[in-house]
């Protein structure tokens, strides 16, 4: 049995049992994300923030607040405990497929990257590459190995854990080839930026390249480039992109030290990124990205709305990530001036954008094409969010 | 039963416990051992009932009566060495959180970058 939602010829075959697991955690992801979440929010506006302002004379001022007055409550700590286990399960049901084909898929992956039949794409992968120590030391949101661990030759696995594990994950909601992101975001972009006819355009931290094909479906004339610091995943996307017959060319490389030439994008991209990285870095890939982009080029980041943006529950609620999941500089960079760090960057002030495009998948194109006539980004409790709506906040500026 | 996976030979291993500092949110020492072992457990029953719901559509499907069947039914000598050797896996996919703990520190990071500091 194969995950529906992987397509592709790198897809795995799952027992039926496995399989079965894979179901049983998806119907736990929405027990845990949209009944226990409910019924924590429930607790929260009933009790314990009635009591929290009796006894303080005002409401919680923001996040960490609502997060320390929330900690000692059981129902906070049965959602956190088994979101945190759900998570772990989330990959571990994946896994032993991915053992038991990991050398064959290796080998069809390189098969693919060889073949030109379909598409013309290129990978290169640098066998002394330095792993940044804030990606090599964690196992980002818990998943075991990684992006960047490697036990043989050409190995994929890695690639292959997150992209069959995302397929549960995301029970869905990230619509056909799980691309729904970059898809809606990029429809959204050219639709409200008919200027930009971008040559090149590159997509940092593109893990599977689910962010970066649909850049080519946009722009299908325009060189594609996709870059990470995870071996596993580049080879892994370029043989997805090579299997989906999309042109895009794969690198390891670190966003804050590329290697490609001074002003030669015109689209610097990033989807889900930025909050894996320590603001430190963040202001290095901003540096970067300015270094990169030809005098009106545009940097975009498809990122988890600012802290700024949303009430202190919702704050709250997205900021857990970063102290039980394993993504620990996800709150820095929410509470962190996007705007400000992109000026420090060089970027001109007054380009500064910020935009939130419905899901594709969800709503359509008619309403995607509705919110590009909008102004700005508007603070609505469903941005960012994986459980019930979906909207996909981004912003960025121009060199 | 071709669910014992642990056991194929030229498999390429993976490292399934999260290394680094395990997340902690009882009071009560082993609670969240037990919370993972529920769901563990939970799980587990979830993959019978999906098995035994297809037993009895294909069972159905072809006439058989399964109750009366079930009843006086015997495994044979081979079939019952394959689902011992099935409770294994079992048995360990259940208690995996008690072995986290040993797989982590062989995995453990020299220095893992620290969450923000906790409100």
């Amino acid at each position: 049995m194969s995950n529906d939602l992987i397509d592709h010829d790198l897809k795995v075959d799952h027992t039926k049992d496995e399989s079965s697991r894979q179901h049983f955690v998806q119907g736990m992801r929405g027990y845990v994300l949209n009944d226990l979440a409910g019924n924590m929010k429930k607790v929260w506006d009933r009790k314990v923030e009635p009591a929290f302002e009796k006894a303080n004379g005002r409401k919680p001022a923001d996040g960490p607040e609502v997060h320390k007055t929330f900690k000692p409550e059981t129902i906070f700590k049965f959602y956190s405990s088994m979101r945190c286990n759900t998570q772990e399960m989330v990959w571990r049901s994946v896994m032993p497929a991915i053992e038991r084909e990991g050398a064959d898929l290796a080998q069809r992956v390189q098969v693919l990257s060889q073949s030109g039949d379909k598409a013309q794409g290129t990978v290169d992968t640098n066998p002394n590459f330095e792993v940044p120590r804030y990606v090599s030391e964690l196992d980002v949101h818990l998943m075991p190995g990684n992006y960047h661990e490697e036990r043989i030759d050409h190995d994929v696995s890695q690639g292959a854990v997150f992209d069959n594990g995302l397929g549960v994950f995301s029970f869905g909601l990230l619509g056909d080839r799980m691309e729904d992101i970059t898809e809606s975001v990029s429809t959204f972009f050219q639709a409200r930026y008919p200027d930009v006819k971008p040559e090149k355009i590159l997509d940092m931290g593109c893990t599977l390249g689910h962010s970066t094909l649909p850049w080519k479906a946009r722009y299908p004339d325009a060189e594609v480039h996709g870059i990470d610091v995870g071996g596993p995943c580049v080879r892994y996307a370029h043989g997805r992109a090579q299997s989906y017959g999309v042109t895009a060319h794969f690198h390891q490389m670190d966003a804050e030290h590329t290697d490609f030439e001074d002003e030669s994008f015109d689209i610097v991209y990033s989807c889900m990124f930025l909050h894996e990285v320590p603001l430190k870095n963040i202001k290095g890939v901003f540096k970067e990205a300015h270094r990169l982009l030809k005098p009106g080029g545009v940097m975009v980041h498809y990122e988890l709305p600012p802290n700024s943006m949303m009430s202190a529950y919702d704050g709250f609620y997205l900021d857990w990530d970063a102290y039980y999941n394993k993504e620990p500089f996800y709150k820095a960079f929410r509470d962190a001036d996007a705007k400000a760090e992109i000026t420090a960057a060089g970027f001109k002030a007054d380009s500064f954008f910020e935009h939130v495009a419905p899901s594709k998948n969800l709503y359509g194109q008619d309403a995607l094409m509705e919110a590009v006539k909008q102004e700005g980004a508007t603070n609505d409790s469903h941005v960012g969010r994986f459980a019930d709506g979906v909207m996909w906040y981004f912003f960025g500026a121009r060199k | 039963m071709p669910d014992d996976s642990s056991n194929v030979s030229d498999a390429t291993p993976l490292r399934y416990s999260v290394k680094g500092k395990r997340m902690r949110f009882f009071d009560a020492q082993g609670v969240d051992e037990l919370v993972s072992i529920c769901m563990g457990l939970a799980q587990e029953m979830w993959v019978l009932k999906e098995r035994q719901a297809a037993m009895e559509a294909i069972a159905e499907a072809k006439g058989v009566m399964v109750a009366d069947e079930m009843e006086n039914f015997e495994f044979s000598a081979e079939q019952r060495q394959a689902l011992d050797a099935e409770r294994q896996g079992f048995i360990d996919r259940i208690f995996f959180t008690l072995r986290e703990e040993a797989e982590s520190l062989e995995a453990a990071p020299e220095d893992e970058p620290p969450a923000p500091s906790m409100p």
